[in-house]
């Protein structure tokens, strides 16, 4: 009888189950069905506005030099001063004058074109005044000039690899150099080059007077589509940094030994860096403008459908976005210069100041050039509001990353309403529950 | 064994299985209401449910608990293995393990004994997977569904019995028809990247109401039949509080004799129809009217009986001809404690014929009764 009893408990603990079979349907299905739904409103877009002055070019993470048909872009830096006199000993008040003996200049080219041929980087002398109030025009001179230093990039990466352990140790990687001196890293299966000037006091003269400020400027010419862009002080590790090599002297005035020479180096990043390009970027018009410098982005609220919310379920949804065919706003530059538009929640709608939202939205690469319909897959943005009704219906266009690059795109509003944008839903109608 | 354990595991069980009520799920029920409860005890349903209407454990009859002269409960318990051959090849094996039953009563004053318990009135626990090939945007989108439930409408049961006569005994019973089943419906997408997976989840409640009359009447002192009625009202399925559907239940009657041909044997049979063809619009023409039969046999003493039995008969729910069962069955109990106690053992073979499916289910079951 114990184990009876033993075997009684053994099934009624043993409640497992499978009762999911390969349905044979319709005769022994359920008499509802699972139905999904694709349907493009092309009315629930609406209010969409642009809004400009999101990221100045002083601010962003990269600087673009351009040479293309249509557009001239150029970066340029002002580096911090340097110390001008030092203390050569600890506690002593007295201080002597530093002498500049030369500099190395550390660039980071993040973007370039690579299919590019003959691709030459110029450095030139701009003022060490040049702030965000320098136009293209008003420093177009000074890269008229000769410059200080120039390079071929595409020279510098047909050269052999240098991997010898006394280079390894000093550098730290492979380097690639050419007879002028240049030197280049390269990570990320060479798509980051890290480029090294060193410059003689006269390539870059050290100026008391002006602390040891400098200005310079970048120019990149090419057989074609002559376009690359450089990291900045907001992109960290890949701003410019100039070491410079100094040498100070320690006076002896107590014993008759001749006075010790001190060589030491310091490193200066830049105080300001942007780049300046012409023709403008166009003013905002009708259409839903994304890019330029200052950076635009676009507010496009969607007004939701109750139906949607109560007896569907979306599994996918897809924006659609016409790029204006106007000449002046499609998105110029080099192939090269494709940029991702992303679209990004907002937290409330407070207009152009609606804050972005940490959620999950969509992005796609625009490709200068392309007049191609876009398309940005929202769906689980679409689906949180399908669900959470405090949620705002709002979406911003942003390029990304914002300001380095003159690109821009723009698309058809709301307002035009043979190409607006629309939104291209996939849902499955809620199962007839509770029906044989 | 000490019957205290006994009436804990009785309790256990009768706590345990709530939401989990049903009988014996069935493909064939997946399309119509659902499958339908067998309201049997172990004893009775090893018989081939011959002995139903007589057992006062099985929740088929009320006028059987005129006999039950102690308070006594029974459960039942089933653990069953199903497999599927599906003319489009879709084989598969499922199992399942339920408490279809539990039955308490007693004596409450006189001829008069009362009784309650649940039943499995309709078993709605299926679960289907589908793959299918969808355009969507203009692209073919391979898909695959599942819809699974899980519940029961489950009958609670009130009911009182009276002994007239010495040979005539009558009962009633009011019952309550309630439950729920959670229902799931997915789609998943072979694009995943692209296409989330749709999921809706819901609870269907269940409620209707029904009555049953029976009597037990001794012809003579070994040969004793039964007969009861049922109806039950419509059967409303609320989703979120709106009624989704409602469907007539249908009217169920039946009769049985049985059988003493000696002090160790008993013999019984039990023929019963329900017209589920009246089960309205949302049954649509798969719903049949159903003949059931049964014929089984009780041999050896009464504290260690073996039984046997088999029964016949359709099925509700099917597409185009009536399905039908046919099922073999065979067990045996023993009692403990002087009579106290009781546990039942049993087999049970069913082999479910419909257009296009066949059906063959072995079900392990174990009961249990005891009478403080």
């Amino acid at each position: 009888m114990r184990r009876l009893a033993l075997g009684f408990l053994l099934v009624a603990a043993a409640c497992t189950e499978e009762a999911t079979a390969p349905g044979d349907c319709p005769n022994f299905c359920p008499g509802g069905q699972i139905v999904v739904q694709d349907s493009i409103f092309t009315t629930i877009i609406e209010r969409d506005s642009s809004f400009r002055g999101y990221v100045q070019g002083y601010q962003a993470q990269a600087m673009t030099a351009a040479d293309l048909a249509g557009v001239q872009s150029r970066a340029l830096f002002v580096l911090n001063s340097m110390i001008t006199r030092v203390a050569p000993k600890a506690g002593d008040t007295t201080t002597v004058p530093i002498f500049v003996d030369s500099s190395r200049l550390r660039l980071t080219m993040v973007r370039r074109n690579r299919a590019t041929t003959n691709l030459w980087l110029k450095l030139y002398a701009i003022p060490t005044t040049t702030d965000s109030t320098n136009s293209f025009a008003s420093l177009d001179p000074y890269f008229a000039a000769a410059p200080i230093d120039s390079v071929s990039v595409s020279d510098l990466l047909s050269r052999p690899l240098i991997t010898d352990a006394a280079t390894l140790r000093i550098w730290g990687d492979t380097i690639q150099t050419d007879s002028a001196g240049h030197v280049l890293m390269t990570a990320d299966s060479a798509r980051i080059l890290t480029l090294f000037f060193d410059f003689d006091t006269l390539q870059a003269p050290f100026v008391v007077a002006d602390s040891g400020r400098l200005g310079l400027g970048m120019y990149v010419t090419a057989d074609s589509f002559a376009s690359a862009t450089f990291g900045t002080t907001e992109a960290g590790s890949d701003a410019p940094s100039m070491l410079w090599y100094y040498h100070y002297t320690i006076p002896d005035t107590v014993s008759g030994t001749p006075d010790s020479v001190v060589h030491v180096s310091q490193v200066r990043v830049p105080k300001f860096d942007g780049f300046v390009f012409d023709p403008p970027t166009a003013p905002l018009d009708s259409n839903l403008a994304v890019g330029g410098v200052p950076s635009a982005r676009s507010l496009v609220r969607v007004t939701m459908p109750a139906f949607l919310r109560d007896s569907f379920d979306i599994v996918r949804a897809t924006v659609i976005l016409v790029p204006a065919a106007v000449p002046a706003a499609a998105a110029f530059g080099s192939p090269a210069d494709s940029f991702t538009v992303l679209a990004r929640p907002i937290l409330t709608d407070l207009g152009a100041k609606s804050p972005l939202s940490g959620g999950s939205g969509g992005s796609v690469v625009m490709h200068p050039g392309s007049t191609d319909t876009v398309r940005i897959e929202l769906t689980d943005l679409v689906r949180a509001w399908a669900t959470d009704t405090s949620i705002a219906t709002a979406f911003v266009l942003g390029q990304q990353p914002e300001a380095t690059s003159f690109t821009e795109i723009r698309f058809y509003s709301s307002r035009a309403p043979a190409f607006r944008p629309a939104l291209h839903l996939t849902y499955v109608k809620r199962f007839p529950f509770g029906e044989p | 064994m000490t019957l205290r354990p006994l009436v804990a595991l009785a309790m256990l069980m009768a706590v345990l299985p709530s939401g989990r009520l049903a009988a014996q799920d069935s493909q064939f029920g997946i399309p119509g209401l659902g499958t339908p409860g067998k309201w049997e005890s172990v004893r009775a349903r090893s018989a081939g449910g011959a002995f139903a209407p007589f057992d006062a454990f099985s929740p088929l009859m009320d006028a059987s608990l005129a006999d039950v002269r102690r308070m006594s409960a029974s459960v039942t318990s089933g653990t069953s293995w199903r497999s599927i051959d599906a003319v489009s090849g879709a084989d598969v094996s499922l199992r399942g393990t339920r408490f279809p039953a539990l039955v308490i009563t007693g004596p409450l004053a006189g001829r008069i004994s009362i009784g309650g318990g649940f039943a499995t009135y309709l078993d709605r626990s299926f679960g289907i997977i589908t793959h299918d090939t969808v355009d969507l945007r203009g692209v073919p989108q391979p898909v695959t569904d599942e819809v699974t439930s899980d519940g029961a409408v489950t009958d609670l049961r009130l009911a009182a019995a009276v002994r007239l006569h010495s040979r005539l005994a009558i009962g009633a019973g009011f019952h309550l028809l309630t439950g729920s089943s959670r229902v799931i419906a997915t789609r998943r997408f072979a694009d995943s990247t692209n296409y989330r997976t749709s999921a809706s989840r819901d609870e269907v409640a269940y409620e209707g109401q029904g009555a049953s009359i029976s009597a037990l009447f001794d012809v003579h002192a070994d040969v004793r039949i039964a007969g009861w009625f049922r109806s039950d009202s419509k059967l409303r399925a609320d989703v979120r509080g709106r009624t989704a559907a409602e469907n007539d239940l249908p009217r169920s009657y039946g009769a049985g004799v049985l059988w003493r041909p000696g002090g160790q044997a008993i013999v019984a049979g039990t023929v019963s129809w329900r017209n589920w063809a009246s089960t309205g619009p949302g049954a649509g023409p798969n719903a049949h009217d159903t003949f059931n039969w049964s014929l089984g046999a009780e041999l050896g003493s009464a504290s260690s009986p073996i039984r046997f039995g088999v029964r016949g008969g359709q099925l509700p729910f099917g597409v185009g001809t009536t399905p039908t069962e046919i099922g073999y069955s065979a067990g045996l109990g023993r009692q403990f404690s002087g009579g106290r106690g009781r546990l039942d053992l049993g087999i049970e073979r069913l082999e479910r014929k419909g257009t296009g499916l066949t059906e063959r289910v072995w079900t392990f079951l174990l009961g249990l009764t005891v009478r403080p």
